[in-house]
């Protein structure tokens, strides 16, 4: 960062001589001090998760949730300044929402995350404004059945204009992840925060690309999801933290279309394995060690 | 011609993604008076330390009953409280006229963080000068949140914040175990050790300088002052033995009329 | 003359002359004699009938058919009246279907606003989930926020066509029924019928259950009979109405609705002497 105190960085929406926007870049350094955030596309499904540091032990246990929902199927976990993640998610269900009465059908993910996307962006571009200090990841499912028309009357045509279209599937699970800049990109596995190196290295070692016969199911989703999250708070070992988990499947899964908090027990089981695998790890170096 | 510092507005990142002017509205907080919360399963309380300008002044306004079912205890800059306050009561309002129902204490504290979040975010504003701790009953129970100038909003088994509130703090971490299953008077006992550990040593809690709000699932918020609290200050304050920490009050309390 | 729609139930200007607009203000065409004042919704269009509902000893029952009339004309005859919002609340619809479907949207954007927060985190076994479940929104709230949107509406001149009627359980898991209509009215009784079915099923209702203390002692059972003989009746009398409906059961256990059901053993009998009408040559 040579160019600190040159006074391009004082302002949001300037350039430097090199074409860099540094308060965006100061932004981004706010993502990577928060707790990590990761999100995994499966076959037939998304999973968030999202490790969140106890910073005191006055706070109300598995209260505080972080991970919202913007519409019945989307879900958003974010790293960084908690109050900027609830503007951002204010704005999300505030899109849904016009979405909704414009369309009278939901959202797409990938519409979100465009509108998204611009609206972050947008408060790169005015120096009466700062950047969001988040990066935020919007998973959900687009239903693959064709939805009924909000307030529809009547059943309809089974098939042609005004009914389904035979033999089309559409939708599908959906992750995107949009940064301070306004960026945004779809993934398969997407991590951000404080150990977002560690999340990255082992999100790229599951099979993730749908056209790929072994693509991991949604529950394997969730136990992986976990033990990713332990793997990325191995360096802050010290500090306590909670998991926080949710996921969306299709209409005929398990969360019945919507997004929702992982159930309890299926948690605790994730967690359980997640412990034992970090176990097991350290019994292999100590085996090393020991030869 | 350019500063060579960040801190001038609450639109600037520093080089490590800190917002200062976000930071210093947190010491605004850290200048008020302390002010404690806790829950139970049944009831929240909130006990706040009051000062006057001088000898002959009024004490200030800690405490603020917003609904029938909640209120809020401030630490720092009370106009922004009042303006907070307001903006709560006018929701809580709207809640019950549209749906006939209480609004829910985590809807409110989100809706004022959301409120605080954008003075962080826009040129020519400057972030509130004030954190609240919002306690009482709804529909899910008794619940406590503390409200911070960042927008930042958690909800607590018990909180404190102000002047010198570490000390309560520590209090309340000592005995935190204890909180959910205690009865409404221990509770009460509770918070207001917890606030007389946070008073420096030549203060004492009194009937003028003390606030008490206390919410339950059977009960409304109701705040308690002046005579009204001189029970709980007496009975509070002589079991010494009770709170870890009272012993070393027990000197002060010999000198409550002066 | 004029056959447009803007002209229907206005008198006739080859008669009356042109309407005099001079008193209107000038944002609104004052002065120029081809304006007219703003008008807002003067009649329902395609309509549904009675929605009848009644409450027992643990929850309450609602039915509505599923005909939807364009003037006299049986114009759809799959449409369904009876919305449930959550584990325990249903609105019945009678009045004007596009009305129906906004208030549906309505309640539809309501209910993902109602479950942005998720509060299984206050949980602490799967027997305390189902509490910390419960949806906030009770049947008595939704009430109150229906009739302040119906009441809005009627102030601002541009009513929902709409007679709504509200059940399922309070905050306290009691049974509640209550409509709302579109001029912002409320009432609430043991047995509730709207449109025809106020004059035709809602005496016989009375008779089952003639006040609050008469439904603690009746039965589930009872109340849905009670319900479908009404219906039946509804059918013999109401030209508007039909044999297929929508019934809900709102208790505890949650909501129980069927939505294609065929009204049974009717029976013409009364209706032996009655000659002249239809197909009938005799």
């Amino acid at each position: 960062m040579t160019s600190i105190g040159t006074g391009y960085d004082l302002s949001n929406s300037v350039f430097s001589p090199d074409g860099r926007n540094f308060q965006v870049e100061y932004a981004v350094k706010a993502v990577e001090n928060g707790g990590t955030a990761i999100g995994i596309r499966c076959k037939d499904g998304v999973v968030l998760a999202l490790e969140k540091l106890v910073t005191s032990k006055l706070l109300k246990k598995d209260a505080n949730k972080r991970i919202a929902t913007v519409d019945r199927n989307t879900g958003v976990v974010h790293s960084g300044l908690l109050p900027d993640g609830r503007h951002f998610i204010s704005r999300a269900r505030d899109e849904a929402s016009s979405w909704r009465s414009t369309y009278k059908a939901p959202i797409p993910g990938s519409s979100l995350a465009n509108r998204m996307g611009a609206y972050v962006q947008a408060y790169t571009l005015y120096n009466s404004v700062r950047p969001f200090g988040i990066t935020a990841i919007i998973g959900g499912y687009d239903a693959e059945t064709e939805l009924s028309v909000d307030g529809a009357v009547g059943n309809g045509p089974k098939v042609g204009a005004g009914g389904k279209t035979q033999w089309v599937k559409e939708g599908g699970p959906f992750l995107y992840m949009v940064e301070p800049s306004g960026l945004y990109w779809g993934y398969y596995g997407a991590a951000t925060g404080k150990g977002r190196q560690a999340a990255k290295a082992e999100l790229e070692k599951l099979k993730l690309d749908p056209t790929d016969g072994e693509c991991i199911s949604l529950e394997e989703g969730v136990k992986e999801a976990a033990r990713i999250i332990y793997v990325a708070h191995e360096d802050s070992k010290d500090k306590e933290f909670e998991l926080e988990m949710t996921w969306v499947s299709a209409v005929s899964g398990p969360t019945k279309g919507k997004h929702e908090e992982v159930p309890k027990a299926l948690r605790e089981e994730a967690e359980r394995l997640a412990k034992k695998a970090l176990e097991g790890e350290d019994e292999d170096e100590e085996e090393k060690m020991e030869e | 011609m350019f500063r060579n510092n960040y801190d001038n507005d609450s639109v600037t990142f520093s080089p490590q993604g800190r917002i200062f002017q976000v930071e210093y509205a947190q010491e605004a907080v850290k200048q008020g008076s302390v002010v404690v919360g806790i829950v139970s399963k049944t009831h929240a309380v909130l006990a706040a330390l009051k000062r006057n300008a001088e000898e002959l002044s009024s004490y200030q306004r800690k405490i603020i009953p917003i609904d029938t079912h909640y209120g809020i205890a401030l630490a720092g800059l009370a106009s922004d409280a009042r303006v907070l306050s307001n903006f709560m009561k006018q929701q809580s309002l709207a809640s019950r006229l549209t749906y006939g129902r209480p609004i829910l204490l985590s809807d409110i504290t989100s809706r004022i963080g959301d409120r605080a979040q954008t003075n962080t975010q826009h040129y020519g504003k400057r972030p509130y000068g004030v954190g609240l701790l919002i306690a009482g009953v709804d529909a899910r129970g008794p619940h406590l949140f503390e409200f911070q100038p960042s927008g930042v909003t958690v909800e607590c088994v018990a909180g404190g914040i102000g002047a010198r509130s570490q000390m309560a703090r520590t209090y309340l971490e000592r005995n935190l175990d204890e909180f959910e299953n205690c009865s409404r008077e221990e509770l009460i006992k509770h918070a207001l050790r917890a606030l007389k550990d946070s008073l420096s040593q030549d203060k004492e809690l009194t009937v003028d300088n003390t606030s008490l709000g206390v919410g339950g699932m059977e009960e409304n918020f109701k705040m308690y002052e002046g005579q009204d609290i001189a029970g709980w200050l007496e009975t509070t304050f002589e079991n010494k033995q009770e709170g870890g920490q009272a012993a070393e009050g027990s000197g002060e309390g010999m000198e409550l009329d002066s | 003359m004029n056959h447009f729609p803007e002209a229907w139930g206005r008198p006739r200007d080859d008669i009356y002359g042109s309407y005099n607009a001079s008193y209107l203000p000038q944002s609104r065409g004052g002065l120029q004699s081809h304006h007219q004042p703003t008008t807002h919704t003067q009649q329902p269009i395609v309509t549904g009938t009675s929605v009848l509902a009644l409450k027992f000893s643990t929850g309450v029952v609602i039915a509505a058919d599923n005909l939807a009339s364009y003037g006299s004309l049986a114009r759809f005859t799959d449409v369904h009246r009876l919305k449930p919002f959550n584990k325990r609340a249903v609105v019945g619809f009678g009045g004007d279907v596009s009305d129906m479907q906004y208030l549906d949207r309505l309640l539809n954007s309501l209910d993902v606003e109602e479950n942005y927060t998720s509060p299984t985190g206050d949980a602490k076994s799967d027997d305390d989930r189902a509490l910390v479940d419960a949806p906030l929104m009770s049947a008595k709230n939704l009430h109150t926020y229906l009739a302040k949107v119906m009441y809005k509406r009627r102030t601002d001149f541009n009513p929902l066509w709409n007679a709504l009627l509200v059940c399922g359980l309070d905050e306290k898991d009691q049974p509640f029924l209550a409509s709302a209509d579109l001029l912002g009215t409320t009432f609430s009784a043991p047995s509730m019928a709207t449109g025809f079915g106020a004059h035709l099923a809602q005496p016989l209702l009375r008779r089952v259950a003639p006040d609050e203390a008469a439904t603690q002692e009746l039965s589930k059972e009872k109340a849905v009979e009670a319900i479908k003989e009404c219906m039946k009746v509804l059918f013999y009398r109401d030209a508007r109405s039909m044999n297929e409906y929508s019934v809900a059961v709102i208790d505890q256990s949650g909501v129980e609705l069927k939505e294609d059901e065929k009204l049974e053993n009717q029976s013409w009998a009364f209706a032996d002497r009655i000659k002249g009408y239809g197909t009938q040559t005799v």
